[in-house]
């Protein structure tokens, strides 16, 4: 792969060899000075109950960042606040350098976001499908970067298929496809691999390790699966009962705990819910 | 470069499509097409009836040497044959853009993809504005079918000729019937917006339309039921009393199946028809009301995850 500044379109065009997609990475990404996210004292409350308390977090741009918590975390929420889909009760946040609550509407152009079980309409064509929301994102010769991102995911098959009749990991990629069609410079995963199959997983992983190296997408992911995370994510945060209860760089993580059976004795000890104490 | 839509025209003709691959919208669609031109043929066969039984009698009576009296078809408004077609805008209709204004948005907080509108640049104004436009398309279509049935009828029927005038008023009737359409269609949007779970959504609407079709006219002016959905004035008027005088003045605004009836008898010449300007205006100002109220609800909708609660 090689990168090349092209003039005409103001930013930082990615050719691969032997494939015939043509990526891009606009200027803002390529060349992001601030943080890809950067959370302050992030809150959110339902009635009663705190869902997120105070959530304060920096992640860099190209990072893919793994999202650690039990059943009820927050980390949903977290997500949710974080895509502007539900505003927070307190505190605010940055993505890719537009304020959550002042402007919305740029955070929202430079993300991208694939819910947990991601569902789509089922009597559209994948095609049709991604022409829809690549026309809702206004992106310019739509029907060219859809075939684009097909390629990209290796799901130029699925093209013509109804979407009612996909299975899951199907369902999945054209999740995933929808949320990359504008390219943008964070990527939100809800549960990325819930309810796949190994193949699945493994496929869903590739993709998702391609994006952040060939468009230096930064990468946000809840999960379950600190197998996952060990193999994909170069940072972690785990949350617990609405506070961030660790954050740390992966290369350290490993340097520390070493293998996956490590990581989880961690990712336990930091979970009072489980094992009825918390890391000091 | 491709020209790309508005973001509402985008939502609004998808909406569009998805509706005509609901089954139950496009049912209820199609039916009220199938009545309107059943309407359309009763209207045509009993005038086609009277028509030739004239002919024929006027033939007995020139040969007899008799006086030929005037064709009484021709002494009734032509726009008056049509009087069924208001019933079953009042009812099928009705019931149609119900379920349509339901499932626009019911049907997308079922299948869960309000998310992939929440986090993309989608002002929720355009989103509302989408949804309403297809709500119009939509009713637009059915009030413009029907119409075009109705034109066609007039131009089958035989000697039965249809002034310039009277064409402004038919097409003032189909126009009066979208708006009375559009009205319940927005309140079922917003409610199905708003409910917490899809059956609420749904059967909030259709107890007001049926308290305003059926209910009222019963409270208000002592209408039976079937009387409070003809376009023809009440044969008797209401008791002269203070309870029906006071209900009726404290229940007007919110009568609008009065307001659509008594309009659609204006447009449609029919006998007995009350001076219906006041009537039809009322109608239009609470269907600006409704889809403000649809709009409102739409701009609101929870778009974490859209579905509804189980």
């Amino acid at each position: 792969m090689r990168m090349q500044f092209d003039p005409a379109i103001d930013g930082v065009g990615v050719k691969c060899k032997g494939r015939r997609w043509v990526g891009l990475i606009t200027q803002g990404a390529a060349q992001m000075a601030h943080n890809a996210l950067e959370l302050t004292n992030l809150t959110q409350r339902f009635q009663n109950h705190t869902a997120v308390d105070g959530l304060t977090l920096s992640i860099k741009p190209g990072e893919v960042f793994g999202f650690l918590g039990h059943n009820g975390a927050g980390k949903t929420t977290t997500i949710q606040m974080l895509t502007t889909l539900a505003k927070p009760v307190a505190g605010t946040a940055k993505i890719a350098g537009f304020d959550l609550i002042k402007d919305p509407m740029g955070v929202r152009r430079n993300i991208g976001y694939v819910p947990e079980n991601v569902r789509l309409y089922d009597n559209l064509s994948a095609y049709e499908t991604l022409m829809y929301f690549a026309q809702l994102s206004q992106i310019d010769s739509p029907a060219k970067r859809v075939i684009e991102t097909l390629e990209i995911l290796d799901s130029v098959g699925l093209a013509r298929g109804r979407v009612g009749g996909f299975s899951k990991g199907m369902r999945q990629r054209i999740g995933l496809a929808q949320a990359i069609l504008h390219r943008p410079q964070v990527l939100f995963l809800d549960e990325p691999t819930s309810g796949l199959d190994p193949m699945g997983i493994k496929l869903l992983r590739d993709l998702i390790l391609r994006l952040n190296r060939d468009f230096g997408m930064t990468i946000f992911m809840n999960t379950h699966l600190i197998s996952e995370i060990a193999k994909t994510c170069t940072s972690i945060g785990v949350l617990s009962h609405g506070k961030l209860v660790f954050h740390d760089r992966m290369e350290v993580i490993t340097e520390k705990y070493g293998d996956d059976s490590k990581l989880e004795a961690l990712y336990l000890s930091l979970e009072p819910s489980v094992t009825g104490r918390s890391a000091a | 470069m491709t020209q790309i839509p508005p973001v509402h025209r985008l939502i609004a003709l998808q909406s569009c499509r998805f509706i005509l691959r609901e089954r139950t919208a496009s049912v209820l669609g199609a039916m009220f097409v199938v009545l309107v031109m059943i309407s359309a043929w009763l209207g045509w066969s009993a005038t086609d009836t009277t028509n030739r039984i004239y002919l024929d009698a006027a033939v007995f009576l020139k040969a007899a040497g008799q006086t030929v009296p005037t064709n009484p078809v021709l002494d009734i408004s032509p726009l008056s044959l049509m009087r069924n077609m208001a019933v079953y805008v009042s009812l099928i209709g009705v019931l149609a853009a119900i379920v349509i204004g339901n499932r626009l948005v019911a049907s997308e907080r079922k299948a869960g993809v309000l998310p992939l509108y929440g986090a993309r640049p989608i002002e929720r104004s355009a989103f509302a504005m989408g949804k309403l436009l297809a709500l119009g398309l939509s009713v637009g279509v059915l009030a413009a079918i029907a119409g075009v049935v109705g034109f066609v009828t007039f131009l089958l029927l035989p000697n039965v000729p249809v002034s310039p005038q009277q064409w402004l008023q038919f097409g003032g009737f189909f126009v009066l019937s979208a708006v009375y359409l559009l009205l319940f269609g927005a309140l079922a949007m917003g409610c199905a917006a708003m409910a917490q779970s899809e059956s609420v959504g749904l059967l909030i609407p259709v107890t007001l339309w049926l308290a305003v079709t059926f209910i009222l006219p019963q409270i208000t002016a002592n209408l039976n039921p079937t009387a409070a959905i003809n376009p023809v004035a009440a044969l008797a008027d209401a008791p002269h009393t203070a309870y029906f005088q006071w209900v009726g003045w404290a229940l007007a605004p919110i009568s609008v199946a009065d307001c659509y009836k008594f309009g659609a008898a204006r447009f449609l010449d029919m006998a007995q028809a009350p001076a219906s300007g006041f009537y039809m205006v009322w109608l239009g100002v609470v269907a600006v009301a409704a889809m403000a109220f649809a709009r409102h609800a739409l701009t609101n909708i929870d778009m974490t995850n859209g579905g509804f609660d189980a």
